[in-house]
């Protein structure tokens, strides 16, 4: 694979901004503990991020920064508004249960920061498929997510019940949550280091405020 | 024992270890003690004078357009960044380079606006609480427990990322875990 493809197609695998980025993770945590919430918040992520990434591109970009985050922040709430209305036909028990987690996909920092970081520093077409790639790397870790952890925090599948010998109450709470992502996350970095022999593992936004 | 009730209320109540909140944001500032105070105090400030403004939005806010909460709370919280920006550029010149990537981090985050939606609706669910007192006391709270997430995490970095743990699980994931484990122990609190 091209470097070009492997920077475009990154976000599935190579730089998936969960477990690579630790983006996104609130949602991931709390509401990832069933199949059904994932798919509302699959849904909701994807349709949100990617029409407020699509529409804030065309933000001119000789605005000062500021101006430009809160221009994004303010279209990604506007684009809210149709997809949860939307999204009370298609996930009307979800929603409930996702609650607040639903707005905060608005604010994520993919669209607040990647966007100035990342995406707009490439073509249009490169953009959507680098987008897309993004979208689908999180698609992929919030559905992986939500089946084992359904899995073997209630013994079921999509609310139907299969023979698991062993249940894990904890697993459904934010501590198991925060815990499963942590062994996620590592078995991850351990599989993309036997992949790429890559030592350096960390892919973090260029909104790091870090000194070091 | 008013104290020690007072700070397991707190733990309780901490909006990173039982809501996730603001996890993202505190892994960014993790590199180093420094980054992660100033951040959890330019987040409380946010949360403090967010919750404020988010009193006001609420109670003009019908039910029936409860879906324009956000787009409000962004408003404000947008107004909030332009004025904090422009107060440390007027009255602390001298700090605003090192000053303003925190503002810039911390203003449209999980920890943030979180804390704006996680108000109303307990204040939705316990009526007395709703006033501005209420509000402001509980963005305080938030923000308060956000420094004591920090501090936490802070305590634990550098063994996080010492070369004794494997490699895979160095940093992030170990981070995670750890504060899965201070989550578990703040959940048999409750």
């Amino acid at each position: 694979m091209t470097d070009r493809k492997k920077s475009l197609l990154g976000g599935v695998l190579g730089d998936n901004i969960v477990l690579s980025g630790l983006m996104v993770i609130s949602p991931v945590i709390i509401c990832g503990d069933t199949l059904k919430n994932a798919e509302a918040l699959i849904y909701a992520f994807s349709a949100i991020t990617f029409l407020s990434v699509l529409i804030s591109s065309f933000v001119p970009k000789k605005l000062p920064y500021t101006a430009k985050v809160i221009i994004y922040a303010l279209i990604s709430a506007l684009v809210y508004i149709p997809v949860k209305l939307a999204a009370r036909e298609f996930y009307p028990e979800s929603i409930e249960r996702i609650g607040i987690y639903y707005p905060l996909l608005a604010v994520n920092s993919l669209i607040v920061f990647q966007t100035e970081a990342k995406f707009f520093r490439m073509k249009k077409g490169d953009m959507i498929i680098s987008l897309l790639s993004c979208i689908v790397g999180f698609d992929i870790v919030m559905l992986l997510t939500g089946f084992t952890r359904e899995l073997f925090a209630y013994g079921t599948i999509n609310s139907r019940i299969v023979d698991v010998n062993t249940l894990i109450g904890g697993l459904s709470q934010p501590f198991g949550g925060f815990i499963f992502l942590g062994l996620m996350c590592g078995a991850y970095r351990f599989i993309r280091g036997l992949v790429s022999r890559n030592s350096n593992n960390d892919v973090r936004s260029d909104a790091d405020v870090s000194d070091k | 024992m008013f104290l020690i009730n007072d700070l397991i209320a707190l733990l309780a109540a901490n909006l990173i270890l039982s809501q996730a909140l603001g996890t993202s944001t505190i892994f960014i500032a993790a590199g180093s003690r420094k980054n992660l105070i100033g951040t959890a105090c330019v987040i409380t400030v946010f949360t403090t004078i967010g919750a404020a403004a988010a009193y006001l939005i609420d109670l003009l806010i019908q039910p029936s357009i409860a879906d324009l909460r956000l787009l409000f709370y962004t408003i404000v919280i947008g107004i909030l960044y332009v004025a904090l920006l422009a107060s440390v550029y007027r009255f602390a010149n001298k700090w605003f380079e090192e000053l303003r990537r925190y503002i810039h981090v911390s203003a449209f985050n999980c920890a943030v606006m979180g804390t704006l939606f996680t108000i109303n609706s307990r204040a939705a669910m316990d009526g007395t609480m709703f006033d501005l007192g209420g509000y402001v006391s509980a963005g305080l709270e938030a923000g308060i427990g956000f420094i004591i997430a920090a501090l936490i995490l802070t305590a634990a970095y550098k063994r996080l990322n010492s070369s004794k743990v494997p490699a895979s699980f160095r940093g992030f994931p170990a981070m995670l875990v750890y504060l899965g484990i201070i989550s578990m122990a703040v959940y048999s609190l409750k």
